[in-house]
């Protein structure tokens, strides 16, 4: 199945949203928070686990919105195409489900958004504060990437 | 009297690797434990020293960020500039002519030959072959000097433009370069042959540290670490950015997926890499200059986010960026490839000898220049003892005569 094919049948069955795309030609696709896990389990069964990776987790404080958004960069192979699976969490109690147990690869982006913006990854006892950030500031209660963090 | 009892003694090894280095965007520690010389367990410890580069990029302009950037890594600093400068490209609209693309493959593929050296040489140190190191350092400076030649700077580029590059080359600087790449490529050639046949260094690296497909895509590793275990992934190859729709290359690909494969499939790539280089050469093109005129670059960028890829010499590094209309960005994140490569490979020291974890961890090609003390400590008497990482690779002996020379 192809990583288009992958992606229709995930937006048919309501997990995936198409909306625009980040340059050049990332395509996005919302998703709900809740149903990560869901989605995530899906993706594998219909991609398989060689289909792809998780490349990165970018989450950024959208601070006049009151919200967090958190993308996650999905490389689907043979293709080696980027398609951005994003979402948004509440400013106030930034929580998500961990993808940890079947996708071991977001180790490393979870425990550092965790770390530099305080986004929740429920499931994950791999995440600390001090993962990255200096003992000085963690100590604070800072989460540095917030807009509002003065570091 | 017969031995009725064996008693082990657990040991903990302690690897600092850091305080830091500019290509660890992550200077971490690996705590290995140890049942007698087995691994049994590893944890990766980091923040050291982070220097949080990506705060300080949402403070200043756009163009000052081209410069920050470029100093995350001393390594492979032009495809850090390279990857930022093309996504402010992408969200101005803009495009360099293709001497500019060409000369800017030219500065990343030398990056490429140059890190790939090294680490190949620091693997001969690790496991005690230091003729082989300096004779590898030697030639590696071939290409720092074409680096210099084409840039003005032998490690700091600050080659990378909105829209082309700081500097062109002439036909005298050409001829040059080619001269410096035709006497590096027989010595790769040779020292690729080296690592093919010589027993120390197969006894080394054969069948240690294996990783399968599998574990490569579940664990997000990507580079060499992904193509010597048989994933063929290349951003250079995918997304064909700058001039490589137009240079020919090969993607090297290995199955063994082990320490070997991996330094094997660098030596490759730097073959590969000369060729792409002299390619270049011979085939620059002529559309105009490669040097934009900074005054005339645009001091506004429009509300938008670009997500872009290169493949630096230790893997797929990626930079987000994030317009919001004003003169700073409202986000950069950047993700390395050796924060994948060290994070997420813990499991795959286990079950080898502590000796062995040096080798598997210098195959994974971390900037390793802050990494040399670890600290043994013996948890039944609390004793500790520090030892070099190399003298650790030697299975805890201080010297080992250098009988090997080339």
């Amino acid at each position: 199945m192809s990583y288009k094919d992958v992606l229709n049948k995930l937006v048919e069955e309501g997990l995936l949203t198409p909306s625009g795309e980040v340059k050049p030609h990332r395509p996005i696709y919302v998703f709900e928070s809740g149903k990560i896990r869901e989605l995530f389990t899906k993706l594998i069964d219909l991609a398989g686990v060689e289909g792809f990776y998780v490349s990165t987790i970018v989450g950024t404080d959208l601070m006049k919105d009151g919200k967090v958004r958190l993308d996650y960069y999905v490389v689907f192979l043979p293709e080696e195409e980027t398609i951005v699976f994003r979402t948004f969490l509440p400013r106030e109690n930034p929580e998500i489900d961990s993808l940890l147990d079947i996708i071991p690869g977001v180790l490393s982006g979870e425990c550092e958004t965790y770390d530099l913006l305080g986004v929740v990854f429920k499931g994950n006892p791999a995440l600390k504060r001090g993962f990255f950030v200096p003992k000085d500031v963690y100590e604070k209660g800072i989460y540095p990437l917030r807009k509002d963090a003065k570091v | 009297m017969a031995i009725t009892k064996i008693i082990e003694i657990p040991y903990s090894l302690e690897i600092p690797v850091g305080p830091q280095h500019p290509a660890l965007h992550e200077p971490l520690l690996l705590k290995v434990y140890a049942d007698g010389e087995e691994v049994v367990k590893v944890q990766v410890y980091t923040g050291y020293n982070h220097r949080g580069i990506e705060k300080p990029a949402e403070r200043n302009s756009f163009y000052r960020d081209i410069f920050i950037v470029g100093r995350v890594c001393g390594i492979c600093n032009t495809v850090h500039a390279n990857c930022y400068v093309r996504a402010l490209e992408q969200i101005l609209g803009i495009e360099p002519n293709n001497r500019a693309k060409y000369l800017r493959v030219l500065a990343m593929e030398l990056e490429r030959i140059h890190s790939h050296m090294l680490i190949n040489a620091v693997m001969a140190e690790i496991i005690g072959f230091e003729s082989l190191f300096m004779n590898i350092m030697l030639d590696r400076e071939r290409i720092m000097k074409a680096k210099e030649i084409l840039t003005g700077n032998r490690v700091l580029a600050d080659y990378m433009m909105v829209g082309g590059v700081r500097r062109d080359i002439n036909d005298e600087k050409k001829n040059k370069l080619l001269k410096l790449l035709n006497k590096t490529e027989k010595r790769v050639k040779y020292y690729k042959q080296v690592f093919m046949e010589d027993d120390t260094i197969l006894k080394r690296l054969v069948d240690v540290g294996i990783i399968t497909k599998t574990d490569v895509l579940k664990h997000s590793l990507i580079g060499p670490p992904a193509r010597a275990s048989g994933v063929k992934i290349d951003a250079r190859a995918s997304d064909k950015y700058d001039a490589y729709d137009e240079v020919p290359f090969n993607v090297v690909v290995r199955k063994e997926g082990d320490s070997w494969a991996r330094m094997i499939l660098r030596w490759d790539e730097a073959l590969e890499s000369i060729n792409m280089c002299k390619y270049i050469l011979e085939n620059l093109p002529s559309d105009g200059n490669p040097v934009p005129d900074e005054k005339r670059l645009p001091r506004r960028f429009p509300p938008g986010e670009a997500f872009t890829r290169v493949e630096a010499p230790r893997g797929e590094l990626t930079y987000y960026v994030m317009s919001d209309g004003k003169p700073m960005p409202y986000r950069v994140k950047i993700r390395t490839p050796s924060f994948n490569n060290i994070i997420n490979t813990a499991n795959v020291y286990l079950g080898h000898s502590i000796a062995d974890v040096p080798v598997i961890l210098v195959s994974w090609d971390p900037c390793i220049s802050c990494m040399e003390r670890i600290t043994v400590l013996d948890l039944t008497t609390g004793e500790k003892k520090r030892m070099h990482l190399k003298e650790l690779a030697r299975g805890g002996r201080k010297w080992v005569s250098p009988r090997y020379s080339i």
